[in-house]
């Protein structure tokens, strides 16, 4: 697989990239699920002599980097998959509902943090989410209010400080809405 | 135009490059190759590093940076800078972005500054003896170096004016200086116990092929430890002797700590020590105090033998990790210097049942395998015959805040690099308009267990009922080992990718600047570089004889 010009480089690269998300993970690393172990080993290593990022150093496209390196997570998390008993067991069922990938497609119920997480006052977080609000209208003035209300509940809260900071500097932005 | 290897250690550092395809070790001013870490300010605006800077401890404690490694890259409330901030003679504080910054005699460094003057002198030193300039470098970083860490690291070489070509795991650089043109097919492991930090970390080796099966270590562990429980041995020795206790003065506790450093050396290949220090401190009626010791190798072994152990733990804890026994290792390679302690090296072999391997130096080996992969980089795309590939992994198990005071794991630890995934999540709370992504290291389920590393804003969310929004993000892991996050409303398909704006970090602004300040010091390279090293030690030795320590006797 030893590619002599950036063009054929190139080229390998825009085909696969292309159809990364239809390919199973044995396709990618040209092996089969009766493939044993080391012999998944061994072709990963071959493709890791090719295609590594270390091989890219020097080249200068950058979005041809940035693309080879994402195919080679991809065959690095193939690799770990097949290689692991589990995992690999895990991905034949996967396989058979139609997923090329092992990894969560669901959405969790969990949900990242909200910056009013961290307020601890119900009126104080009542009085942040009103003036996120403000801050979505461009409302800057009102914002800087509503702001104000929350801390003066929770007058410690770092979310309160930092966003009425940031609605009094577009507040008070030379065009801005003037201050009073 | 030359690319170099740097091994950036907590105590000592190694400039290594390739020349003609031999490794090529660049000598310290002063004889030797290690080049210690210390950068020291005058008032006047000069800086001193190397054996300079070591020289200038005891002078100017206050304004001699030492250890620098072990605050890189962590927000100043840490527990690892706070412990430090309560041992260093050297004034910390708290400087932008939770940063610490060390507070000079004419204004306050970053970390990264101060690393970056040094490694800023080792290029230097390197480009006086090469006759060329120096412009890319691989530096290496201990495999449990954080993002964070890594990125000062870059942050530090920027500053040095030098392209960073890659931030390299030290037990991997180690690894293929020993293995590189070999043709092993082995398991080895990498026991590496440095001035101030302890990794393990187990490769298969195939040919040209170098894969790290998993990585762990203590970056708060090391042979300073051992120096300052020798440390306090001779100090108690002077107190008993004299009623005083010498670690409450600063000079004093700086002499004793050379002393302590020469004596493990001392110890690491006799049974015992005998000296005499002379001018530890100034007694009652002004007279110099001297210290006379005879330590034994067992009194000095007690005093550490914990740490040891400590070592050997967590190297079990990584194997279990991968499902391997120590008998199961093939291999077993030193690196650092404190694996020169022979209790160390017992103990290693006790555990994995064969003789470590120490045939090559365990100070430079790290530099070595950096000066081969910088030019393994600067040649990629060339065909080069033994060009190695080196397949990483993550440290520590990466994940997000989310509601509840929970961690959400994105990454596993142990996963080979680069590596990219991507998890849905949802909103908490109905017309939420903007999530936070808090980004944390470490395996523990409750959020406030891990370490925080930054965060990034997803704002502009189109009102909703709480859960109806699909929140993506995408962790990606280059072959730096560093983080980037993209946080992807998969409705509007608005997009927040970032590097997580990293607590105790420098901002790019800030970068920037120091890059500035630091390229309009440099002129041409001259002499005066190289140290006065006589007139500073005439200096030392008006205040006190360092010679005695030099004729340990056993």
């Amino acid at each position: 697989m030893t590619r002599q010009t950036p063009e054929q480089l190139a080229n390998f690269v825009r085909q696969l990239y292309g159809k990364l998300d239809q390919l199973s993970y044995y396709e990618l690393l040209g092996v089969s699920s009766a493939t044993p172990l080391t012999d998944v080993r061994n072709a990963f290593y071959r493709m890791s002599g090719d295609l590594h990022p270390d091989r890219y150093h020097t080249l200068a496209d950058r979005e041809l980097k940035e693309r080879l390196e994402t195919i080679y997570a991809r065959i690095c998390e193939g690799y770990r998959v097949l290689t692991t008993p589990e995992k690999r067991t895990a991905y034949a069922r996967a396989l058979q509902e139609g997923k090329k990938r092992l990894t969560s497609t669901d959405r969790e119920s969990r949900a990242p943090q909200s910056p009013e997480d961290t307020i601890g006052h119900e009126e104080a977080k009542k009085f942040f989410r009103l003036g996120i609000l403000s801050l979505g209208r461009k409302d800057f003035k009102g914002a800087v209010m509503n702001f104000n209300f929350a801390r003066s509940f929770e007058p410690q809260s770092a979310v309160i400080n930092q966003k009425l900071g940031e609605a009094q500097a577009a507040l008070g932005k030379p065009g801005g809405p003037g201050v009073k | 135009m030359s690319v170099v290897g740097i091994d950036l250690g907590t105590t000592n550092s190694v400039i290594a490059t390739v020349r003609d395809g031999q490794v090529v070790v660049v000598p310290a001013a002063h004889g030797g190759y290690l080049h210690p870490s210390v950068v020291s300010f005058s008032a006047d605006g000069l800086k001193y590093f190397s054996r300079e800077g070591v020289a200038r401890r005891i002078v100017d404690p206050k304004y001699t940076v030492y250890s620098g490694k072990r605050l890189i890259g962590l927000s100043f409330q840490s527990k690892e800078v706070q412990k430090a901030v309560s041992r260093l003679p050297y004034e910390l504080r708290e400087g932008n972005n939770e940063q610490a910054v060390f507070v000079g005699p004419d204004r306050t460094y970053t970390i990264p500054e101060v690393s970056g003057l040094l490694l800023g002198y080792l290029r230097q030193c390197c480009e006086l003896f090469l006759g060329d300039t120096v412009t890319g470098a691989v530096i290496t970083v201990p495999a449990n170096f954080n993002d964070a860490q890594r990125r000062a690291t870059i942050d530090a070489g920027r500053i040095a004016g030098l392209d960073v070509l890659r931030v390299l795991n030290e037990p991997t650089a180690a690894a293929l200086a020993y293995g590189l043109g070999q043709n092993m097919s082995q398991r080895i492991a990498v026991f590496d116990f440095g001035g101030g930090t302890f990794d393990i970390t187990i490769l298969q080796v195939e040919g040209d092929v170098f894969e790290v099966l998993a990585t762990g270590g203590d970056t708060f562990l090391g042979g300073d430890d051992m120096d300052t429980a020798l440390l306090n041995i001779l100090a108690e020795l002077f107190r008993a002797e004299h009623g005083i206790d010498p670690r409450t003065d600063q000079a004093a506790h700086a002499r004793l700590l050379i002393a302590a450093e020469q004596v493990k050396c001392h110890l690491s290949e006799f049974p015992e020590a005998r000296g005499e220090l002379k001018n530890i401190a100034i007694g009652d009626r002004g007279e110099q105090l001297a210290l006379r010791f005879h330590i034994a190798r067992n009194v000095f072994e007690t005093s550490f033998r914990g740490l040891v152990s400590r070592t050997i733990q967590t190297t079990q804890e990584v194997l279990t990790s991968v499902g391997l026994a120590a008998s199961q290792i093939d291999e077993v390679i030193m690196v650092g210097g404190t694996t020169r302690v022979p209790l160390v090296r017992a103990e290693v072999e006790r555990y994995f049942g064969r003789p470590p391997r120490t045939d090559l130096n365990p100070d430079e080996v790290v530099a070595w395998g950096a000066a081969i992969q910088a030019e393994n980089l600067a040649h990629a795309g060339e065909n080069l015959a033994n060009q190695a590939v080196l397949l990483d992994v993550t440290p520590r198990a990466l994940g997000i805040a989310v509601a509840g005071g929970f961690s959400e794991r994105i990454l596993d630890r142990n996963v080979p690099v680069p590596v990219e995934q991507t998890r849905i999540f949802t909103t908490s709370a109905d017309n939420q308009s903007t999530v936070r992504i808090q980004v944390c290291q470490g395996e523990s389920r409750r959020f406030d267990e891990n370490v925080p590393l930054g965060e990034l804003e997803l704002s502009g969310i189109p009102p909703a009922r709480r859960g109806e929004i699909s929140i993506e993000v995408t962790f990606r892991v280059d072959t730096n080992g560093i983080l980037r996050v993209r946080a992807r409303d998969a409705a509007t398909g608005a997009v927040r990718e970032a590097a997580v704006n990293v607590r105790g970090g420098m901002s790019d602004l800030e970068v920037a600047e120091a890059v500035e300040r630091q390229k309009s010091r440099e002129g041409p390279v001259d002499d005066t570089l190289l140290p006065d090293i006589e007139k500073l030690e005439e200096e030392i030795n008006e205040l006190g004889d360092l010679g005695d320590i030099e004729e340990l006797k056993d």
